[in-house]
């Protein structure tokens, strides 16, 4: 398990980052490829939680990506809701072949601004541009709305691997810039949670802190 | 690497049989060593070896087709309790699930209802579980063929409880466990079976994992956090330390009762034992990988520990070595208090709402709930 350790250990800033979207747009897949180079077409449906982590360099630092998959489906935001916490940025995901995936975009970002920090950076990526014949969401259409909301747009092909190394370079661009413009210390969200964690720890949630937190979502 | 070519050159013909395992799923591309798949052949002998006697012992306290299992339970319930930890034979495995469940009674006491959910019942989910249908046990033969029997069946069983429970309604999760007992039985055998662990049949009911806010979920990622730290004090705190909380690694474990992403030999074998005894099993098999893996755990940091979880040793997957080590923490009247506190503390923070203790349900109602879905059916369709 140790290995190569040091070297991986090395980077400038960590930034945690989540995975977000309807399920069945391809949230896993795009992970696996952009930290694996793998794309597995038996993939199960994720069930809570999955974790992975890449260094790479972005203008010229060494950035580290801790990314947190989501299982997209709705009553899953019970558990996956928590993760948002202390992200500095989200990939928010919807299948290009399927509208409806898109429709619910604005349930996400509501999502995001109910759970997540204010200043958390946001990325719509429209996945699946593989699936040519079946496009259903126009190009245009998905970057003015991703205009209109201040959100930066891409649109990949995990099963290709078109534009997902690409994809994450502009989350985390996007997320060094804001950082170093301005001062860490400027966010209540408090314990460095919206900074750049300098060589150190991430912040991470507790599942009590889930339970115990919001509970204005539930109705029966 | 070589084993893969071989059958990757060939065209790809109507039906590649691709090699699998006894259970039926597809064997990995030789992503084993060597040894470990001499060693799988040495378990998998030794246990047919087993099972040949254990057959004869199980079929005298079955009786032919359950008859003489009530009686035999009664009778003996702790010889039943250590065969059944013992592990069932395969070949029995469907029937004495249902035997144990409860879900034979609720199959004879609830005739044609589920032939009426599947076939006249629209529900609002069928999109969403036929999303799911290909990514449900994506390795294993009965499922692969798109719309083969296999995931007509799946949907079938997943489509006739979102109907039946409007409540829960189809969640991601559900399908690993109705994909599971497929493998071992007829799909209305299925059905039933789930829902005789949702709704209770006998043991505590199980839909707050799936209904809205995951309740029971959180309840059981709170205790068992607690039982870490109590059992592993040195582990429970190094996960405090590493910022490590449960639902990092424990959520799909209980969503799924293990069905998810654990060896097949493993599952069946804790499913076998959840079926008699209930849930705790889960609690102790989650703690036994973690005590099997402890002084490798508290040396890990984050990210490592996370990495951790989701690829245990194949040792620790065994299951004649782990449940001994899982039947080993005795966690039952801990549970009971534990939820007890979780629940005073949910009702704490949130005095308001009120988080419904549903408690077993006798067969009685269950199958009036049965035939209220019926009676839902027959009004909404006049």
């Amino acid at each position: 398990m140790a290995g190569t350790r040091r070297a991986e250990e090395e980077y400038d800033y960590l930034f945690k980052v989540v995975l977000i979207g309807d399920s069945g747009v391809g949230k896993s897949n795009l992970l696996s490829r952009f930290t694996r180079n793998e794309f597995c077409l038996e993939s199960k449906s994720t069930i809570g939680v999955e974790f992975a982590t890449r260094t790479l360099h972005v203008e010229g630092k060494i950035i580290k990506a801790q990314i947190w998959d989501t299982a997209g489906q709705e009553r899953y935001r019970a558990i996956t809701s928590a993760y948002y916490r202390g992200a500095l940025g989200a990939v928010l995901v919807y299948d290009v072949s399927k509208p409806t995936t898109f429709d619910n975009i604005s349930r996400w970002l509501k999502e995001l601004r109910d759970h997540a920090d204010a200043n958390i950076r946001i990325m719509l990526v429209g996945n699946k541009t593989d699936l040519k014949h079946l496009r259903a969401v126009a190009t245009d259409d998905a970057h003015k709305f991703a205009e209109a909301e201040g959100l930066s747009y891409i649109e990949t092909s995990a099963l290709e691997a078109t534009n997902v190394e690409e994809a994450f370079q502009l989350i985390l661009g996007d997320i060094y810039r804001a950082i170093s413009k301005k001062p860490v210390a400027s966010d209540e969200g408090g314990a460095g949670a919206a900074g750049g964690v300098k060589e150190g720890k991430t912040i991470n949630v507790a599942a009590g802190d889930a339970n115990s937190e919001k509970k204005q979502c539930c109705s029966t | 690497m070589d084993k893969k070519k071989a059958v990757d050159d060939t065209e790809p013909g109507p039906a590649p049989s691709r090699p699998v395992d006894r259970f039926g799923f597809i064997k990995p591309e030789q992503g084993t060593s060597p040894d470990g798949i001499s060693k799988s052949k040495s378990i998998h002998e030794r246990e047919r070896e087993r099972d040949g006697r254990r057959i004869k012992k199980w079929r005298k306290m079955i009786g032919v087709g359950g008859s003489d299992w009530k009686h035999y339970v009664r009778r003996n319930p702790h010889v039943v309790k250590r065969r059944i930890r013992k592990g069932i034979p395969d070949c029995l495995r469907g029937l004495v699930w249902q035997l144990i469940s409860g879900s034979r009674d609720l199959l004879l006491m609830n005739p044609g209802v589920y032939e009426t959910l599947v076939i006249y019942e629209t529900s609002a989910s069928e999109l969403e579980i036929i999303r799911d249908i290909s990514r449900t046990f994506p390795s294993h033969i009965f499922f692969q063929q798109r719309h083969g029997p296999g995931q007509r069946s799946l949907y079938n069983v997943l489509k006739a409880y979102s109907v039946y429970d409007r409540d829960v309604g189809y969640v991601q999760g559900m399908g690993f466990l109705a994909g599971l007992l497929l493998l071992y039985m007829s799909e209305e055998d299925a059905f039933w079976l789930l829902v005789a662990l949702l709704k209770g049949a006998v043991h505590a009911p199980m839909e707050g994992l799936y209904q809205a806010g995951l309740p029971l979920v959180q309840q059981y990622l709170y205790q068992f956090e607690k039982l870490v730290l109590e059992q592993m004090p040195q582990l429970g705190q190094h996960f405090i330390e590493e910022m490590i909380n449960p639902s990092m690694y424990a959520s799909q474990w209980f969503i799924t009762v293990f069905s998810y992403s654990f060896p097949f030999h493993l599952t069946v074998r804790v499913w076998d034992v959840f079926l008699y005894e209930g849930i705790k099993v889960v609690f102790q098999v989650g703690l036994a990988l973690l005590r099997f893996c402890h002084d490798e755990l508290v040396k890990l940091p984050f990210e490592k520990l996370l990495h951790a979880f989701r690829n245990f040793p194949e040792e620790a997957t065994d299951p004649d070595v782990l449940l001994p080590i899982a039947f080993t923490f005795k966690v039952s009247s801990r549970l009971e208090e534990l939820e007890k506190e979780y629940q005073k503390k949910l009702e704490g923070s949130n005095a308001s709402t009120s988080t419904k203790r549903s408690h077993p349900l006798k067969l009685k109602t269950m199958s009036r709930i049965g035939s209220r879905a019926l009676s839902n059916f027959t009004n909404s369709e006049k």
